[in-house]
């Protein structure tokens, strides 16, 4: 199990945060998030894996400083 | 300390006005030619049209200086003004100042939202607008003493350049027993040698004991200010409540602060860590979608770049509130303790750092191709004691490395020192030189418009290239984003009214990331709303940070997430329970559309405000050098032959590289015109006189202005 935005999903060997997102609905504007504290970004969504029991945030619309 | 003596040459004794509804409906006016201090009352049509903040400053300006006014004119302004909502405790952002001036470096009236406590304070002392003019010969400290209904006027003498000392030593000589009562605004001592300074605005932390600083840092007001020969200007006042604003609906202000603080201690943690990290957790961000500067804006990645983001910084902050106005949940003014520099007046002794922001480290550190979080700290601290401000100072320094390793300049032109990317201690060299008004650095805090100009003239660079690489329009230098792959935020910077700052618009993410706005109407939609609510904040004393950084968990299902539509009807309810005056969301853009289109007047007044300014150097649009378009090549390639339907069989780079500048630069002119038709603007930038009356900023000046332009 993971979970994500503290809500429990299953997880499944090899999951990356791509599949994730796709398997979310309105995720569309997620250009990063929170795997175990760690910040990920678009361009490394399809090649980080999720490791099981993993806690992820799904950070907001980036919007500037 | 050394020793000082204040020298008090004018008193003034009012009766305090009542602040009703967040309005005290009076105007203070210090002039240091004549030392004539006078309260007005600000007339009701001018509170329904200006709102307050920002379009107090900007009325209030225009009222005093001409079209041929300069910088240095006595009659050239500074205003200082919260707003209606500013001084609500709890409120997220709750505690802004807005300061204007016609800025030495652009001409044009500047604009700075700065936090601490002296809007606030200033406001509940009676006084909705604080406006400076003249210039006095001596050194002057300006008190306004809301605890006993007195403004006064000190000659000073002895008092230290040094910002945090000084702030630390009339914080203590006006409220000794109750330091939390006193809030400072002072420059440092580069601020007279240069066009950069800022000024510094302070809070009293009373857990850590000592006084705390926010930057008015943009287009150099610290540089006015110190110009007039302003020491420090001190607010005194007591008790702060939710009461103080004497609200229309107690209840409803009560509520909807707390809905806004609640969601924000709740989904801080899970979202942007903003409490813990500030803004440092756009470095990694940034760095991770090419958009953090690197190298002057050459690159927008950087392999090192974990080492000045929040993982780092997160360790080195010391714990503890950092709000920079009363009760803010998101409480991002961090702070580093027991920082010892390693050069400069400093050297070897410990001392408290405000910072870093987002912008300080990206514009001193990766910027200057430095990774190294201790330098920036050193930058942020010298910056910050000697009144400078870190974006013009990151983006400068930035311009003259670029231009040391193209040879444009050499040892002979900096005083020997070598300006490579990476030399730190060179570097800060810059700063102490700007501090001792001597050597290369004297030029560099001149600011790149005019640093291209001297190095052109006087040392015989090729000023084409320097046109393409100084990263500066309307004379002011960019704030640290990379905008080379997205044409909004190109549009957020070469429009944006007083130069280069993302405080408009900051549309890269939702435009370059995420392909949300496509056509050119699009981004012209984006490039209304987004600036006019932005500007909203501005007038009513706040910070934007709670509106968008931290957002309701059911956001994303909303169709345009961007705007935070359920933030936007908290700030309606906020400002109709505060000042009585009804207002749904859809009210806020047309009060700003107001105060917006009257800057771009101004501009206007000022000689500028049209098309031929709302430019960009290359740098900004796309790859200057074959070695820039090479380290983005498939990128750039795709450029050409996907979008522009190019055939680049056969092409050597340098031809590429200047038929991708062709079509780029195009697009921005294309992007001007839709903008510019959404605005209700002209071809040529100016709004039309349709959209003045719209408006109601009709005014007989104003008409004559568009007149005088060939508009009506």
């Amino acid at each position: 199990m993971i979970t994500v935005d503290e809500k429990k999903m299953e997880w499944h060997q090899g999951i990356t945060i791509r599949e994730l997102l796709n398997r979310l609905e309105h995720t569309q504007f997620c250009a990063a998030v929170r795997l175990n504290g760690k910040l990920i970004s678009t361009p490394a969504f399809e090649t980080t894996k999720i490791p099981d029991n993993a806690v992820i945030y799904l950070l907001p619309l980036i919007a500037g400083g | 300390m050394a020793e000082f003596t204040l020298k008090e040459i004018k008193s003034l004794e009012y009766v305090r006005p009542e602040i009703e509804k967040g309005y005290t409906d009076h105007s203070l006016h210090v002039d240091l030619s004549s030392k004539d201090i006078k309260i007005n009352p600000i007339e009701p049509k001018v509170k329904e049209k200006f709102i307050g903040g920002k379009g107090y400053d900007l009325w209030f300006m225009w009222n005093s200086v001409s079209g041929k006014t300069k910088w240095n004119d006595p009659e050239n302004a500074i205003c200082i003004a919260s707003g209606p909502l500013g001084g609500t405790p709890g409120y997220p952002g709750g505690g802004k100042s807005i300061v204007t001036t016609i800025s030495p470096l652009t001409g044009i009236p500047i604009d700075s939202n700065v936090g601490g406590y002296f809007g606030p304070y200033t406001k509940f002392s009676g006084f909705d607008i604080l406006e400076i003019t003249g210039k006095s010969d001596a050194q002057i400290v300006v008190l306004i003493d809301g605890i006993d209904s007195k403004i006064k006027l000190y000659e000073a003498e002895g008092l230290t350049d040094d910002s945090y000392t000084l702030s630390t030593q009339l914080t203590d000589y006006f409220d000794k027993e109750k330091p939390v009562n006193i809030s400072v605004v002072s420059t440092g001592s580069a601020a007279k040698h240069t066009e950069l300074g800022c000024l510094n605005f302070t809070w009293f932390d009373a857990k850590r004991k000592r006084v705390r600083y926010k930057q008015a840092g943009r287009g150099g007001i610290g540089t006015v200010f110190a110009h007039k020969n302003v020491k420090a200007v001190v607010a005194r006042w007591g008790s702060v409540s939710m009461k103080s604003n004497n609200p229309a609906d107690f209840d409803a202000m009560k509520n909807v602060t707390k809905l806004h603080a609640g969601e924000i201690n709740e989904l801080d943690p899970k979202q942007n860590r903003m409490a813990l990290v500030g803004t440092t957790h756009l470095v990694p961000i940034m760095n991770d979608h090419d958009c953090l500067p690197v190298n002057n804006f050459k690159y927008g990645m950087h392999p090192e770049a974990h080492n000045i983001g929040e993982a780092v910084y997160e360790h080195i902050f010391d714990k503890g509130f950092d709000g920079c106005w009363r009760g803010c949940a998101v409480a991002c003014a961090h702070g580093v303790k027991d920082f010892v520099p390693f050069t400069g007046p400093y050297k070897g002794q410990k001392v408290f750092v405000d910072g870093p922001e987002y912008e300080t480290v990206a514009g001193c550190g990766s910027n200057l191709g430095v990774f190294d979080p201790f330098f920036i700290l050193e930058m942020n601290f010298y910056c910050d004691t000697y009144g400078l401000d870190t974006i013009s100072i990151g983006t400068g320094i930035a311009f003259v490395m670029e231009c040391f390793e193209m040879g444009l300049i050499t040892k002979e032109h900096t005083g020997g020192m070598d300006l490579s990317f990476g030399n730190r201690l060179n570097a800060l060299e810059l700063l102490h030189q700007m501090v001792r008004g001597e050597g290369f650095g004297m030029i560099v805090g001149k600011g790149i418009r005019k640093m291209k100009a001297i190095f052109a003239k006087d040392f015989g660079a090729d000023a084409a290239i320097m046109q393409d690489i100084g990263m500066e329009s309307k004379g002011l230098e960019f704030s640290e984003y990379m905008t080379k792959e997205s044409l909004a935020q190109q549009g957020g910077y070469g429009m944006a009214l007083k130069g280069p700052q993302h405080d408009e618009a900051w549309l890269i993410f939702l435009d370059m990331v995420h392909n949300f706005m496509p056509t050119f109407e699009n981004k012209a939609e984006a490039l209304h709303w987004f600036p006019m609510f932005r500007t909203w904040f501005g007038l009513c004393g706040l910070c934007k940070l709670p509106w968008n950084d931290i957002v309701p968990e059911d956001n994303r299902q909303n169709p345009e997430p961007a705007k935070v539509v359920k933030h936007v009807g908290w700030y309606a309810d906020f400002f109709s329970s505060v000042t009585g005056r009804k207002v749904s969301p859809d009210d806020l853009i047309p009060m700003s559309e107001a105060v917006y289109n009257f800057q771009r007047l101004f501009n206007l007044k000022m000689g500028y405000g049209t098309r031929e300014f709302d430019t960009l150097p290359y740098r900004a649009v796309g790859p200057v050098t074959v070695d820039e378009y090479l380290s983005r090549v498939e990128r750039y390639d795709k450029d050409l032959t996907e979008n522009y339907k190019v055939d680049i069989t056969g092409m050597e780079i340098t031809e590429k590289v200047a038929v991708l500048r062709k079509h780029r630069e195009a697009r921005y002119e294309q992007l001007k015109d839709a903008v510019y038709k959404r605005r209700g603007w002209t071809p040529n930038g100016i709004p039309t006189l349709e959209t003045v009356k719209r408006l109601g900023i009709d005014f007989p000046d104003v008409i004559e202005l568009l007149k005088a332009n060939g508009v009506c």
